[in-house]
């Protein structure tokens, strides 16, 4: 377990590191980030001063470099995701109005792409069944219960409930909202979550 | 052109200059670090070789463990593959080679 802490300077380099490697799959950051700061842990005793960490830090190197000395093998340019991943992206989302179909073939690319994991690609298909379509649908039959309702018929004064109370309402708004976001929302993190195919290896 | 070659030819063997550091026994990757450091023009950024050493273990020619330190975070332990031995013993053979021809070429301004 790590008790001593690292000296401001070395903390500070740490800041830009992690600033530096958003670019990278966010794993291959992370498993980046604990390499460096276990290097400054091992490569600065406890009683280092400023002079020592300077010269540590500036044999490490620039933030950015080595970040880009990653370049070569964990990234695509041009298409990290693969055409096949971002049709199961696109038609996750917007599959449903192809009469459902879509989005079943949406999920077939996505279930059997390696680049998400299996709770990503639940979650996928879960928020919300028939992507965007399915949310929408979802959204006009919940509205449609939490409307107000009338009673009546020939010479009979037609008799109105009164509206749903706040909560309900709240409720309902809430609800439309998760169902026509939900979707959008899921194939922005199918985006961002996807793994590169070099970091597949 | 002409300054663009050493870097171009260090970055070529330093993966080999990594595997032979395993070939007696697993190391942990700052002692790593240090030893290529210790290299007289081999490395001129520590940094950059965290990135090389992952590419080496998705390249599977090396092998790692997590095992505790007594100050600091837990260590990450290398140690070659089979097939990192195979690659090592390979390059190994063909950098004689290749040295020898250079070599010979440069002094004597004609092939072997």
């Amino acid at each position: 377990m790590t008790t001593q802490t690292l000296h401001p300077r070395a903390a500070e380099y740490l800041v830009q590191l992690r600033r530096a490697a958003k670019r990278l799959p966010r794993q291959r950051a992370a498993e980046l980030q604990r390499e460096i700061e276990a290097h400054l842990f091992e490569a600065l005793p406890p009683e280092a001063g400023e002079a020592d960490v300077l010269d540590v830090l500036a044999r490490l190197g620039a933030p950015e470099q080595i970040v880009a000395a990653e370049w070569p093998t964990t990234t695509v340019p041009a298409d990290p995701r693969g055409t096949r991943e971002w049709a199961a992206i696109v038609l996750v989302l917007l599959g449903g109005f192809a009469v459902g179909i879509g989005w079943i073939v949406g999920l077939v690319f996505l279930w059997s792409s390696r680049a998400w994991k299996t709770w990503e690609k639940l979650l996928a298909t879960l928020i919300v069944p028939g992507g965007l379509a399915g949310g929408l649908w979802l959204a006009f039959a919940f509205a449609a219960v939490g409307a107000q309702t009338c009673v009546g018929g020939t010479g009979i004064r037609t008799v109105c409930s009164s509206g749903p109370s706040p909560v309900v309402k709240a409720l309902v708004i809430a609800g439309l909202v998760v169902l026509v976001l939900g979707p959008i929302a899921t194939a922005i993190f199918l985006s961002r979550r996807g793994r590169t195919p070099a970091a597949l290896r | 052109m002409r300054e663009s070659v050493i870097p171009q030819l260090r970055r070529g063997v330093l993966e080999f200059c990594v595997l032979a550091l395993l070939r007696d026994g697993e190391r942990y990757s700052f002692q790593i670090v240090q030893a290529l450091t210790e290299v007289e023009g081999l490395v001129t950024t520590e940094g950059t070789l965290y990135p090389l050493l992952s590419r080496l273990r998705r390249d599977g020619v090396v092998d790692t463990s997590w095992q505790e330190s007594p100050s600091g975070p837990p260590r990450r332990y290398y140690r070659l593959t089979a097939d990192g031995e195979a690659a090592l013993a390979a390059f190994t053979a063909e950098w004689a080679r290749f040295r020898a021809s250079v070599d010979t070429l440069l002094e004597t301004g004609a092939p072997r």
